[in-house]
């Protein structure tokens, strides 16, 4: 059994910390601003053809290999690369939004519990031990999901304003992209956010969980990003299916962080 | 709270060894060691965030295991000094700790303000934890582990850091609440002023085991059986201890003015007064001078180092 009201308590608390945390808060504003806003900008603007096909490294390579049908017919060469660097090319790097702020906030309100040693009167409490791990990856997940979301509404309205001269009128969000934001980021988020909970019930400083998460989380969700964007974004179906079968990664990955959790070795390691 | 033959390795270190006491409802233990002798890990076991290697804990009647830690650590307050959060203010710390326990936000805002009056923190209840001084956060401590009102309630050090005005205060409180509300205390510390008006009982702790264990005057007469008497003469007070010396078993002696003597039999003290009278010695009082716990606890540990 879960007590939802010690959760949200847990997770109020963490709040409440992390907005009163400069250092926390810059990245959630900076990161999103710079895939929501400056990178599709600076796509739209300088986005005929030769400059930003040569510039980004693998673009040439991912327009020639797009299936066939993928960028509607009768689109200019501007208007295809557009097209396909919005719709398909940043799907992922847009996704790594949410693992980002997983990152800083997870890091933040587990392994910054640790380093300040307030962890111990947590641990005195009547939280569950799944409670506890909960409360944290929700505290992660929540802020990381509102965020990409946010950033979701400003990334249409930037490429749909600098955009829709060019490619003829609005043309953003798909389907795909709203089945991407809706359904793939939470998943996404909790499961990076299980991940850095349970790398921080091994490190000591924030510094040591973000390097760790840095090094193992960021690749391995990284290219689970880029494997299910990549499949998501052509057929709503296979989208649908990488979703579940995302769902039930979530759902091991926590049972297994919350079997992983003990207070001994939480309390020992101080 | 029972407690019987719990003992703890880490590596190596036996850091606790086949402790074995009882504490019942509405007392107060006072763990005593000196630094780095097992209380901060007793009480880790006490409180099911260690699993111990051998013995088992009993809490309010239910044995302490993995599965009712969490339920029974409901009932319980523990305040450490390093657990409340700097950024929060102290009514923000409380209030976060009273919605982990589970309390109401109208039985809260009663809570909080009642513990924050009492604490003489009222006026620093808005200001972040990080900016009180240090004696203010350890009163914060306590009042953050009593704002549910626990059942047993474990102090670690609550006045290390503290003046002694702020240390006899809290002391005062302390005491107060275990009588009102009949709440069990276990209190581990090795300031040990003050402890008098506080334990009922104590346990001495040193490299894990404990020395000796029970409730103060018993431990204290176990020590010295022999009661200690200070008496206050208007003459000359060599001639005093003379004339207490003249009475059968009573050896009396002149300490830095005053006359005393010991005694394991409470009728000698009424003959030495009426010698005293007989003799034309004015005696203006006679202070039985007890042992303190301080005593009792360096004695110990001294008679420990020696053996």
């Amino acid at each position: 059994m879960i007590d939802r009201q010690r959760v949200w308590a847990l997770m109020r608390k963490d709040w409440l910390e992390i907005s009163r945390n400069k250092q926390a808060i810059a990245p959630l504003a900076i990161v999103p601003l710079l895939f929501a806003a400056i990178i599709p900008a600076a796509v739209i603007l300088v986005g005929n053809g030769g400059l930003l096909r040569t510039s980004v490294n693998g673009l040439q390579s991912f327009l020639d290999n797009l299936p066939d049908g993928i960028v509607p017919s009768g689109y200019t060469v501007e208007q295809t690369v557009v097209h396909t660097v919005i719709i398909y090319f940043l799907a992922p790097f847009f996704l790594l939004i949410p693992v980002m702020v997983a990152t800083i906030v997870g890091s933040s309100s587990f392994v910054g519990e640790k380093e300040r040693r307030t962890v111990e009167g947590l641990l005195y409490t009547p939280l569950t031990n799944r409670e506890l791990v909960l409360g944290k990856v929700l505290v992660s997940v929540v802020p990381s999901v509102l965020v990409t979301w946010v950033s979701f509404v400003v990334y249409t309205v930037v490429v749909n304003s600098l955009g829709a001269s060019v490619m003829g009128g609005l043309f953003f969000p798909t389907w795909s992209w709203v089945v991407l934001v809706v359904v793939l980021v939470p998943l996404v988020s909790f499961l990076a956010t299980s991940l850095i909970v349970a790398v921080s019930g091994r490190s000591k400083t924030m510094q040591g969980a973000q390097s760790t998460a840095v090094v193992i989380i960021l690749p391995v969700v990284g290219l689970l990003i880029g494997q299910a964007t990549g499949l998501m974004l052509f057929d709503i179906t296979v989208a649908l299916v990488a979703a579940l079968v995302l769902l039930a990664i979530d759902v091991a990955a926590f049972f297994l962080v919350v079997k992983q959790f003990h207070r001994e070795r939480v309390i020992t390691s101080l | 709270m029972s407690v019987s033959g719990l003992s703890k390795r880490f590596g190596d270190r036996q850091a606790v060894s086949g402790l074995t006491f009882e504490v019942t409802r509405g007392r107060a233990f006072g763990l005593l060691g000196p630094n780095g002798s097992g209380k901060t890990t007793t009480v880790r076991l006490l409180t099911g965030l260690l699993r111990p290697d051998g013995g088992e804990v009993a809490l309010f009647g239910e044995r302490l295991t993995e599965a009712s830690a969490d339920g029974l650590r409901a009932r319980i307050g523990v305040q450490t000094d390093t657990s409340l959060y700097p950024s929060l203010s102290a009514r923000e710390n409380l209030r976060a700790w009273g919605e982990l326990y589970g309390l109401s936000r109208a039985t809260l805002d009663v809570r909080i303000d009642e513990v924050l009056e009492v604490l003489g923190l009222s006026e620093r209840a808005g200001s972040l934890v990080g900016q009180l001084s240090k004696g203010m956060r350890q009163k914060l401590a306590v009042g953050r582990a009593v704002l549910h009102t626990p059942e047993l309630l474990f102090l670690d050090e609550p006045t290390a850091g503290l003046d002694p005005e702020a240390a006899n205060d809290l002391i005062a409180y302390l005491t107060g609440m275990v009588r009102a509300a009949n709440t069990t205390v276990i209190i581990c510390t090795h300031q040990l002023h003050g402890l008098e008006t506080l334990c009922d009982d104590i346990g001495i702790l040193k490299d894990g085991t404990l020395l000796t264990a029970g409730d103060v005057p018993t431990l204290l007469h176990r020590k010295w059986p022999a009661q200690r008497y200070s008496v206050t003469v208007g003459s000359d007070p060599a001639r005093a201890a003379e004339v207490i010396s003249s009475v059968d078993g009573l050896t009396a002696e002149v300490v830095a003015g005053e006359v005393t003597f010991s005694t394991a039999d409470e009728d000698a003290v009424p003959a030495a007064v009426a010698a005293l009278v007989r003799h034309d010695v004015p005696v203006r009082a006679v202070v039985p001078q007890r042992p303190t716990i301080e005593q009792l606890y360096f004695a110990t540990l001294a008679e420990e180092g020696a053996a």
